[in-house]
């Protein structure tokens, strides 16, 4: 393309095929985001499932601490990476899990808070059930917004194990090991999938 | 009477960029030169000749050892955008 002037009908044309190229652009690595968070959860559960049958180790939940460090490691990752490009739906996008990342943080502070008080720290394993919802919702959310039905619909899997987990802890139904086994296959099904879903999407149309 | 068009809008690669940055929030350098097939040397003459017109603003980012040039498009630019489509449509006879 030059710089030249052009006549009305071509600044029409021109105009609506530049607005076209980019309309459905999604930034590339949006897919990858989703697989970072979905395997490395899904591991965890599997490690704490795995920790506890083989050392019999009560306390094995406290691995689950380790999702800050990689929560930091990929704020770190995310700061460094520059995107060439953003369009409204990838800030709408980011906004999104602005939102859900800063209601895990005050999800989890006010059950520490209140477990510090009360000295009785069993609430913490509201996080589990509240986890999935939460990011089931995102994920959802995510799909609505770039127009995907299986990213959209995929996360009610998860919203409904959560809901499972939820109800049964308030029906005084004791959590088990079994169900970090649950919560992995929750975090395939409602972030993995739709990862490798818009990961194929991306390549699709870039 | 017909409305003169903006002579500042009213050129082949001028008005590529001042569409894409009106379908996005932002977009650097690298994507602009890429999405509207042109040279360099010759986008940065026209960033800014957009730049000077405030219909653009440009910020230029240090990312890790490489300068990086980040556009968006200012009101007086989205203004200019929108005054630009309805001389077209006028032109075109589009609303009759």
């Amino acid at each position: 393309m030059e710089e030249k002037n052009i006549n009305e009908k071509e600044s029409l044309e021109l105009i609506s095929q530049m607005i076209q190229s980019t309309k459905e652009y999604i930034e590339v690595g949006k897919g990858n985001h989703f697989l970072y968070w979905g395997y490395y959860t899904t591991a965890l559960a599997v490690i704490v499932y795995l920790v506890y049958e083989i050392t019999g180790w009560k306390n094995s939940g406290y691995l689950w601490l380790l999702m800050f460090v990689f929560w930091i490691f990929m704020t770190i990752f995310n700061r460094r990476k520059h995107h060439a490009v953003m369009t409204y739906t990838n800030k709408v996008v980011n906004h999104v899990w602005y939102v859900i990342g800063s209601m895990f943080i005050v999800t989890f502070a006010v059950i520490l808070v209140l477990g510090l008080i009360y000295n009785h720290y069993t609430s913490l394993n509201l996080m589990m059930p509240l986890s999935a919802i939460y990011v089931g919702i995102g994920v959802s959310i995510t799909g609505i917004i770039v127009q995907n039905r299986w990213v959209a619909n995929l996360p009610f899997v998860g919203i409904g194990i959560g809901l499972y987990m939820l109800t049964a802890l308030y029906l005084n139904i004791p959590p088990t090991i079994s169900w970090n086994l649950l919560f992995g296959l929750s975090f395939i099904i409602m972030m993995a999938i739709p990862g490798h879903i818009l990961n194929k999407k991306e390549k699709t149309e870039c | 009477m017909l409305r003169e068009l903006d002579p500042l809008l009213h050129s082949q690669l001028r008005l590529a960029v001042i569409s894409i940055l009106m379908s996005v929030d932002e977009a650097d350098f690298v994507f602009l030169r890429k999405k509207t097939d042109s040279t360099a040397g010759n986008l940065s003459v026209q960033l800014d000749k957009l730049t000077a017109a405030e219909y653009i603003s440009a910020e230029r980012i240090i990312d890790g050892k490489k300068t990086r040039t980040i556009c968006r498009m200012t009101d007086k630019g989205r203004k200019a955008f929108e005054n630009y489509v309805d001389a077209l449509k006028e032109y075109l006879n589009v609303n009759k």
